[in-house]
């Protein structure tokens, strides 16, 4: 065995209290690609971000043909030969493809941009790629495939060594998936590394030589791709000691249908989806990063447009037609990013828990707020939430995210919606406000309510679901009830058929 | 609707219409066609389009800058009041023109790139301001230019005069700057989102900067050609010019969003808004529906613009789709 | 990630909230401005009589109006830039009205109507429309000052000195002038209604967020048509006031400096151009601010045309200065 092109040894990473990277240890070799498996939060962006250049490691050493490299900014990875192709694209839609490949070095004579030679070296690349579309096309005429691949001729017209590819087929087709595969597998054979990270563990073993799963920063586990099995991977990903969770509250009865979901679709995004929530019951939404979980929360509550599909809502026993502009009537989300779509952060606690309810706190006279009652309303759901406040008046923005989670539940529970969409609704809060947050979920479905909650965490959604639905490509790819295993529900979302 | 069909008639609606405005006005009067009346339009449009070529730019980058009139105003006044009162030499006035909208477009640049201050915000306060220093400079009068440039700027060839030639070559000259040098397409990288651009490697904050000081540069070099057309400067020179320069951009079919559309496009604008100027004299019609007819066209041509750029975001949030339509800033 | 903020300091004293140093730094500009106009104003005699005090707030009345209806827009991260337009606009046609002997109450009622129907205009286009509001107002106040001149001939129409229309709304009640009572009550009246009325509350969820506001289910179209309509229907209350107070209406009414003025009332009053904060009493504060300046500068002798000069400056810097400190 020849001797490893990029050796990444003891890398230690720490932000703050938390540590990222614990000591991780890669090798990959030229001309192989190489898997980069983890869960979310394993410590994988981190890896590759320090490989780039974005972040310093606090320890250890990085080889490139067994010699130290320093990458202490994105401009020397690359110069070092070290190529990103982000997930998240940067396009430039209204520009042509020779545009977007160049903007920022134009080749120039007398000011005047070489077009000739652009063109020529566009064509070179795009050529490198197997792709037939002229330089001179708008980028945002080009299908999503497309687009990806100009990202990543982008980074191969460096010419570099070494290409991380992180989660590029989350918006590709199937034939754009092969014809992503066949360059990749050209570059191989040109001798570049690949480092390939992705959720979908069908494309890592059709692709990859080698694996290195990560958890919780510290590598656990890889080698050939040919002496591991699916199975195998998930345990390492997951840790066997951990595969089935512990419940958190007792088991509940559901009730009758509160939301029925026929034939919701959105080109692209969502394929027929139907399904129904219960009264009384949790449904844990399990799906990797891109699959469609956040689309199909906004979608319900007619945030996305859809391109078809019926709802219907259960009124007084009965399920009736639910229009899109009525669903907020009926339900309250909390969405994934509370500082975006969430909350009004300069304003007070109290407005922030009363704006979904203003109609309901009207006083006497008509438009007015009665301020009295909209103030014990919204002091009753914070005593009820144990919200930690000095006084109503405070912005919200000087809470701690555990707190502001809470206003944005109260708010909804002032409203008493039939449906709850709870979209990763503990992300970024410590051991005990995720604790506390869980209880509330618990409480809400034993008073009746329907939720439906996105997690990414996985112990976290096992340990509050009654049933699940699993999500992989914007598809219902199964339905588990709750006494699944975690590795049943990690093989389901992975596309890896059960 | 057929979406090809609106996808048609979002991109050449408006030349269909000019075609048909055109026809009502030729077949309602028996002049209107002749050569001689359309070039008369140019002629009038000429300085315009001159100020619109710079303002252009700005757009592009997805910022506006309402202060080009007051720019041209201010610029012809420190140059002419020069050439009359400290005898200084014409064709060193006229440089003087030119290099004070530069100056004050500079002035506008660093505003907004270094004190990060709204362009918008930015520009109506030096609008107002820069036009109380020319009031301040004229007293109000009006001054007339030499004769010499008089004699000099009504030089033409035929029906050809200096300020079409000039309005040509500026128009040519800004689109060869904007698609033939990286400056031109990191101007419209920025109009295609300043992050992402920024990512890309492009300084965002020179290009800014220096699309503000080109257009402070046409501004003052339209505003001459104003004042060689009146033979003069009063206090109205420039006024309007900027809602003028920014309706001709709309209406040429560039994008008020940024990153879309072509500077050649600026030559239909303008001589559409002229034309309808022009026609609505020729049938007759009451000056006082002009304004409206003007400012409807305006009104549609926007709405085309919101539509197209409506049209190319589908697929994000629903309802936010006409976010940057209903915010000021950006949040 | 972000992390979860300390809020150990400011959530132990809520007054220590209110007087954040934040809202400290907002007030800043206005003391700036109010010690410069008093220590310019204070060298002249006539500055600080009790009858230059009722002539600033007289004057202050049209562009407090205005400025009140900006301040409505500015809440939603807007702008409407053709309000001074609409302003003379409206001016025109109500004193058209009482030209043609029209009965002075109709002739308010056409003003207030012109102002609150090209409103809905704006507030449709930019709403419902997705247009962007700066350029549609901008527009508004081209297609408005083109009206106004060709329906009056460019020149501005003259009330008889007489007429009812300027006794009934210019006529003091208790000593004080009619239009300074006007703006205070329509102050008073706003401000309670962007506190505590529902609409009020929603338009400060959608300036502040308007995805977020989205969200949580604020009709937000609605509320932002509505914003508009309520700056219209302001200018044509500015209309009233002005075409009594100066006993005519013409198109060079709302021209130059007024736009200015108006959207500076606003942002020296503490309005944010960024949206979400912002009150009535803050637009009356600006404007009156604004009207001192004019004020002092006109007892100083300072040309009109440098007014504009240090006007257009003092809008600069005193958004330069917020926006820095925001980062």
């Amino acid at each position: 065995m020849s001797q490893p092109f990029l050796q990444m040894r003891n890398i230690r990473k720490r932000f703050g209290a938390v540590e990222a990277l614990k000591g991780v240890t890669l090798e990959a070799h030229a001309g192989e690609a190489l898997a980069l498996i983890g869960a979310n939060g394993a410590g994988k962006s981190t890896l590759m971000n320090v490989l780039g250049g974005v972040y310093a490691p606090d320890e250890g050493d990085i080889l490139l043909g067994g010699q130290t490299a320093r990458l202490h900014s994105p401009l020397e990875a690359e110069r070092s030969g070290i190529a990103f192709v982000h997930q998240e694209m940067a396009m430039l839609p209204t520009m042509s493809v020779a545009d977007n490949l160049f903007i920022s070095h134009f080749p120039t004579q007398m000011g005047r941009i070489k077009r000739t030679e652009v063109l020529d070296a566009c064509r070179a690349a795009l050529q490198r790629l197997g792709c037939t579309f002229d330089p001179r096309v708008r980028v945002g005429d080009l299908s999503p495939g497309d687009q990806q691949m100009v990202e990543i001729a982008r980074a191969i017209m460096t010419d570099p060594k070494i290409i991380i590819f992180d989660e590029p087929t989350s918006s590709l087709t199937s034939r754009e998936k092969q014809r992503l595969f066949d360059v990749i597998g050209a570059l191989k054979r040109a001798g570049t590394v690949i480092i390939y990270i992705s959720h979908f563990l069908d494309e890592a073993f059709a692709l990859c030589e080698r694996a290195v799963v990560l958890r919780n920063g510290e590598t656990v586990g890889g080698g050939m791709m040919g002496d591991l099995t699916y199975a195998r991977v998930v345990e390492l990903m997951i840790g066997a000691q951990n595969a089935s969770a512990d419940r958190e509250q007792q088991t509940r009865q559901p009730g009758a249908v509160a939301l029925q979901v026929e034939g919701l679709r959105r080109e692209g995004v969502l394929r027929d989806l139907r399904f129904s929530l219960h009264k009384g019951e949790v449904v844990g939404l399990w799906g990797l990063l891109g699959s469609g979980r956040s689309e199909l929360l906004r979608s319900l509550v007619g945030l996305d447009p859809i391109d078809g599909g019926m709802l219907r809502i259960a009124v007084n026993g009965e399920l009736r037609a639910l229009p899109p502009g009525e669903a907020r009537r009926w339900m309250g989300i909390v969405t994934e990013n509370r500082r975006d779509d969430g909350l009004l952060l300069p304003m007070p606690v109290k407005t922030n828990m009363s704006i979904a309810n203003l109609p309901e706190l009207i006083g006497r006279i008509y438009p007015f707020v009665d301020g009295r009652r909209e103030a014990s309303v919204s002091q009753t759901y914070v005593e009820r939430l144990k919200i930690k406040i000095a006084d109503l008046r405070q912005p919200v923005r000087t809470l701690s995210g555990g707190n502001q989670q809470k206003v944005i539940v109260g708010r909804w529970l002032q409203k008493a919606p039939l449906v709850y969409l709870m979209d990763e609704p503990t992300r970024g809060l410590d051991v005990g406000a995720k604790a506390e947050i869980r209880a509330i979920i618990s409480e809400l479905a034993e008073a009746g309510a329907a939720l439906l909650v996105v997690s990414s965490d996985i112990d976290e959604i096992m340990s509050i679901s009654d049933r699940y639905l699993v999500l992989n490509r914007g598809r219902l790819v199964a339905e588990f009830p709750r006494g699944a295993s975690k590795n049943e529900l990690m093989a389901a979302a992975a596309g890896v058929g059960t | 609707m057929n979406r090809r069909l609106r996808n048609f008639l979002l991109n050449y609606g408006f030349y269909l219409v000019m075609a048909l405005v055109v026809l009502y006005f030729a077949a309602n009067s028996r002049n209107f066609l002749a050569i001689d009346n359309l070039f008369r339009l140019a002629n009038t449009a000429a300085p315009s389009i001159i100020i619109a070529s710079g303002l252009a730019l700005v757009v592009m980058t997805g910022k506006l800058d309402i202060s080009v009139g007051s720019i041209a105003f201010v610029s012809c006044t420190v140059g002419l009041l020069l050439i009359l009162r400290q005898g200084v030499p014409i064709p060193l006035g006229l440089l003087i023109i030119l290099l004070t909208g530069a100056l004050l477009g500079a002035v506008n640049g660093f505003i907004v790139v270094v004190l990060k201050v709204n362009p918008l915000i930015t520009t109506i306060g030096t609008m107002i301001a820069l036009r109380g220093v020319a009031f301040q400079l004229t007293e109000m009068r009006a001054f007339s230019i030499p004769e010499p440039l008089r004699v000099a700027t009504n030089a033409r060839l035929g029906p050809i005069t200096i300020d079409i030639v000039v309005a040509l070559l500026a128009v040519l000259a800004v689109w060869y700057l904007h698609t033939r040098t990286p400056f031109g397409r990191q101007v419209n990288a920025l109009g295609n989102g300043e992050e992402v651009a920024a990512r890309l490697g492009v300084r965002v904050g020179r290009v800014t900067f220096l699309t503000f000081v080109l257009s402070g540069l046409m501004a003052a070099l339209g505003g001459m050609f104003l004042m060689f057309q009146v033979d003069s400067i009063n206090s109205q020179l420039g006024e309007g010019y900027e809602f003028t320069a920014i309706a001709i951009i709309v209406i040429g079919g560039i994008s008020l969003f940024g990153g879309q559309g072509s500077i050649l496009g600026l030559i239909p604008g303008a001589l559409m808004l002229t034309i309808i100027q022009a026609g609505l004299n020729f049938i007759g019609a009451s000056p006082f529906a002009y304004p409206f007819v003007r400012g409807g066209i305006i009104f549609i041509a926007m709405y085309a613009d919101s539509l197209k750029s409506f049209v190319r975001q589908r697929g994000r949030f629903a309802e936010e789709e006409g976010d940057e339509g209903i915010r000021l800033t950006s949040p | 990630m972000n992390s979860p903020q300390s809020s150990s300091s400011s959530a132990s004293n809520p007054l220590a909230n209110v007087l954040s140093r934040e809202s400290l730094f907002r007030l800043l500009p206005l003391v700036i401005v109010l010690i410069a106009a008093l220590a310019v104003g204070s060298r002249s005699e006539n500055f600080l009589t009790q009858q230059n005090m009722i002539n600033v707030l007289l004057q202050s009345a049209s562009l407090a109006l205005m400025a009140m209806g900006m301040t409505v827009v500015l809440i939603t991260g807007g702008i409407d830039l053709s309000i001074p337009s609409l302003m003379a606009f409206s001016g025109i046609l109500g004193a058209m009205v009482l030209r043609d002997g029209g009965d002075p109450l109709v002739a308010g009622l056409v003003m207030l109507a012109t102002g609150a129907a090209v409103g809905f205009i704006n507030g449709f286009a930019v709403a419902y429309l997705r247009m962007i509001p700066f350029v549609v107002t901008l527009s508004m106040l081209a297609i408005l000052s083109g009206a106004a001149v060709s329906v009056t001939n460019a020149r501005s129409i003259g009330l008889e000195p007489g007429s009812p229309f300027i006794s009934g709304v210019s006529a003091p009640v208790l000593g004080i002038p009619l239009p300074i009572l006007i703006m205070f009550a329509v102050m008073l009246v706003l401000e309670v209604l962007l506190r505590s009325s529902l609409f009020g509350r929603w338009l400060f969820a959608v300036g502040t967020n308007l995805r977020a506001a989205l969200v949580a289910g604020v009709p937000s179209r609605r509320v932002i048509a509505l914003a508009y309509v309520a700056s219209g229907l302001l200018a044509g209350a500015a209309a009233v006031v002005t075409t009594a107070l100066q006993g005519a209406a013409g198109p060079t009414f709302g021209r130059e400096g007024v736009v200015l003025d108006v959207v500076s009332s606003a942002v020296l009053g503490g309005v944010s151009i960024y949206g979400g904060v912002g009150g009535a009493i803050n637009a009356v504060v600006g404007a009156i601010l604004i009207t001192l300046i004019t004020n002092s500068m006109n007892l100083l002798n300072v040309s009109y045309f440098l007014t504009l000069v240090i006007k257009g400056i003092v809008i600069i810097a005193v958004v330069a200065l917020t926006t820095q400190r925001k980062g």
